[in-house]
Formats: C-alpha cells, structure tokens, sequence
C-alpha cells in the first residue's frame, strides 16, 4: 500500500502518519472546572504538562486519554513565566516517552491537541524560526525561541510538538496572534522539579515596572549610552521602594551592567538572584544616583 | 415620563473592592478607580461593584468586573489591558445592573519581553503618555507633570507620531502596554 509506494508524497504521507501514531499516547484531554477543553502532554507517567496561560485557577483537573478512559489529577504547580502548569495524576499512564530532539530550521513538525472526549486533533508545520534563549514577560528563560508556521486556537495549546521523526520538541503554546511557540522539552525538564516541590518557580523581584526610554543627547553623551529603563511605578514595601528608588527614576546600570533593553534586566533576576545585592546606578532630575537594593521573591499571584 | 427641565444628572461616585494580587497592577488599578472619583473600600460586602484582576475564584456579594480572564458568571468581562476609560465606564454599568462585554477577547497570548527597535519615547513623553492611561486630559496631564497645557500637547503630537497610534487609546495599547515590564 502507501507505505512501499515508491511515491513521495505518498511516502510523506505516510512518515506523518506514522509520527502520529508514536504520538498519540502522549495527547490528553484536559477537564478543569469553568474552563473550556484544553490540551496537555503526558510528560512522565504520573504527570502532564499543559499551558499556564489557558488554565483557570482550580486545583484539581480530570484528564481524558485519546482511548477516552479519564483519571483525576491534582494541580501540583504553576509558573506563567515559562507557561507551564503540572498536573499530577491520581494513578500512572503506561507510555513510551519519545527521545527529546533539537528542532531544525525548517523541518516539519507535527503539532497535537485532544478535544473534550480526548480525541487527537494534528496539524502540520514547519520550524519558522529558530533563535537563542529568550525571556518571557513572566520573567521566565525559555532555553530556545521555536516559532512554528501555524496557528493555535483556543484550546490547542499545551500539546506535544514532534519532528518528523516523531521526536518530542516540546510542548506547544499560543504566543502572539496565536502564532504557535514551542516551549522546549530541556526546559520543561529544567522547571517541573522544583514546580512540583513547591507548586511555582521562584524568580527575583525589584518591585518596580519599568519602561525604556530614549535619553537626551547630553546625557547619552555624558554616561555613554542613549538608553534607560524609566521607574513608571514601585511596588509599596517591595525591594526598590526600600532601596529608596522613586517613580520617574531612569535606571541606566545594574551591578555596573548597562540595561537598556529589558531583557537585559531579566537576566539578573532569575532563581538564583533572590537574596542578593544589587547596585542600581540611576539618573533622578538629571543627576547620577547609586543605591542598594536587596532582590526578594517575586510574589506570587 | 419627561427629562426635560430635569437637572443634569450627576454622575455616581461608586464603593470600588479591589481584588488585585499584584502589588503593581493594584496601585494602577487603585489609580484609575480613584480618578473616575470612586471610593475604594475594603470589604467585597460594603461594595457597589468589585474590580477583580485575573481570575476571580467566587461570587461576590456585589456585582464583580473581571480583566484579563473570559469569566461569563461575571457582570463584566474586560481584556487585561482595557484602558482607564473602559475600566470606568464597565463599573459604572456593572454597577447598574448591566452586563459589559468587549466584542472579542484576546486570546491569551505567550509572549516575550519586548526589546523592539521601534522609537523610544523620552521621559517627559513617557510621563505624558503615562497620564493619559490613568484616562487624564491634556488639561489634568498638565497638572499633573507641572507643564504648560501647550506643552502637553506637543509632546502628546510628538508620541502618537513614534508610536503610529491614531487615538489615546491605540497609544496606550501600542506605547505603553506593550513595552512596560514588571521586574
């Protein structure tokens, strides 16, 4: 049949196929309370993955297996700043976990979903593109930025992604437009101890939103750089309101690192931070100003 | 019934609950609550309207607006970046008995932190753009920030240029949601 047809397309045809199938005891349903169907991955047996940003605020889930058998599962932790929610179930799922693989530029890729009786939904793409580790407006890193050429609607998000050779990518999730994003199998791997220890990721915390903007020329000119992070507001008693940092504040350099761009900030702020010191040179009315500020834990919402 | 030679109704100042678990978002949202005139106060139960950021977990004993989660058990439904005008208008509504919903909601999206290479505005226009998202006028703005109301308007024409925006509302969305960041 297909399979030894000496057809290309047929060939592909069937390598797609067969992807799915290898698959498929990945997908699951997900029924949470007040929550339309969502989609998850089975990521060891006794735990799924889904996406944070589509899961209501509830503790307890059922998941639905695509033969539609359905176990409980209990919310074990969530963290916005890499999208996952884990969801520990009741009793073990048996299932072969494909190996993890690095996407190539332009490869195919199969995206995966369930509908609410825990039928598989696929879609077909390809890598979009490909780039270096990022930060999520959560604060999260993402070890990889993978964009697919497709798009996820509502409760497609939180599925498996898997090349061509049915190699597990990672889990999918809705970014901007619904363009589909893959976050990686490395850092779900990365998050889920400690999301499942305490129930969320720690991550540093100033107390302060911040936002760029351009310097004048004679400051760009005195401290050699043409851009700052503007202090819009401070969080009442949060580490930047005790250092002594007030709204309208530009912080220009932080532990005598230049932030300019917000992902520069980012990266001082990860799990590793809290506790720490941190040297915060800003302008005020014009004048350089340095203080101290001590990174506490982001609280959690 | 006849409204006319009725007095011009006033408008109601509201009792606002807040129910916001991030520090930041609170104060913004205390802001706006208080610049539409409205009381803010402690308990869901002494409340006219309760604004709720996120996810609301229950019932309230007034009728609750919601921003950012697609709750159809609340009065009102709002994106998580509804404007200072929108958030007014949805509790003066709610509070009425009515029911407020956008025409879409945007669906949730995963994003990153914005290092755009589009035109940075500078700090005064930043400040300017700042108060018309607390839903102030030029006039109020200029109060504010101790500037001239000509002043307000230069720089309020100069940062619709760099962002592209057509309306104080698109400006916000494209200049300053977009780009602000809690760290």
């Amino acid at each position: 049949m297909a399979s030894d047809s000496k057809d290309p397309l047929l060939q592909l045809s069937a390598a797609l196929a067969s992807a799915t199938a290898s698959a498929q005891s990945l997908i699951v349903a997900i029924r949470a309370p007040r929550s339309p169907p969502l989609s998850g991955t089975l990521w060891r047996n006794n735990l799924v993955v889904a996406s944070e940003q589509v899961f209501p605020r509830a503790d307890a889930a059922e998941i639905v297996q695509t033969d539609g058998a359905a176990i409980r599962a209990r919310v074990a932790g969530r963290d916005p700043g890499t999208n996952i929610v884990a969801l520990q179930l009741e009793s073990p799922i048996e299932f072969d976990r494909p190996e993890p693989a690095d996407p190539a530029l332009g490869a195919l890729v199969l995206t995966f979903a369930a509908d609410a009786r825990g039928a598989p939904l696929v879609r077909l793409g390809i890598v979009r593109s490909l780039g270096p580790a990022w930060h999520s407006r959560g604060g999260g890193r993402i070890d990889r930025r993978i964009t697919l050429d497709l798009h996820l609607s509502g409760g497609e998000e939180g599925g498996p992604v898997v090349d061509a050779a049915g190699a597990l990518l990672g889990m999918s999730t809705a970014g901007p437009r619904g363009r589909a994003l893959v976050i990686p199998a490395s850092t779900v791997d990365r998050i889920l101890p400690p999301l499942i220890q305490t129930g969320r990721v720690a991550r540093g915390w100033l107390g302060a939103a911040l936002y760029p903007v351009a310097l004048s020329d004679a400051v760009s000119q005195q401290i050699g750089q043409d851009r700052g992070l503007m202090v819009l507001r401070v969080a009442e008693g949060g580490p930047a309101a005790v250092a002594g940092v007030i709204a309208g504040d530009i912080l220009v350099a932080i532990g005598g690192t230049v932030v300019g761009r917000p992902s520069q900030i980012a990266r001082s702020f990860g799990p590793e931070s809290i506790g720490q010191q941190l040297e915060l040179s800003l302008l005020r009315a014009g004048t350089r100003l340095t203080l101290n500020a001590t990174i506490a834990a982001r609280p959690s919402r | 019934m006849s409204a006319v030679g009725e007095p011009a109704r006033e408008r109601p100042a509201l009792r606002v609950a807040l129910v916001a678990g991030d520090p930041i978002r609170h104060q913004g949202l205390m802001a706006i609550i208080r610049g539409g005139g409205h009381a803010v106060v402690e308990h869901h139960g002494e409340a006219d309207v309760v604004l709720v950021d996120g996810e609301s977990i229950d019932q309230y004993g007034a009728p609750a607006v919601t921003l950012g989660r697609a709750d159809c058990g609340q009065a009102g439904v709002l994106p998580s970046d509804a404007t200072a005008v929108q958030i007014d208008a949805a509790l003066l509504a709610a509070a009425a008995g009515l029911i407020v919903r956008v025409p879409s909601l945007p669906s949730p999206s995963f994003e990153a932190l914005d290092d755009s290479e589009a035109p940075l505005l500078t700090p005064r226009e930043t400040e300017v753009l700042a108060a018309i998202a607390d839903g102030l006028s030029n006039k109020a703005a200029a109060r504010r920030l101790g500037i001239s109301q000509h002043t307000v308007k230069f720089h309020v024409e100069s940062l619709f240029r760099k962002l592209g925006a057509v309306t104080r509302a698109d400006a916000v969305r494209k200049g300053l949601r977009q780009r602000l960041f809690e760290i």
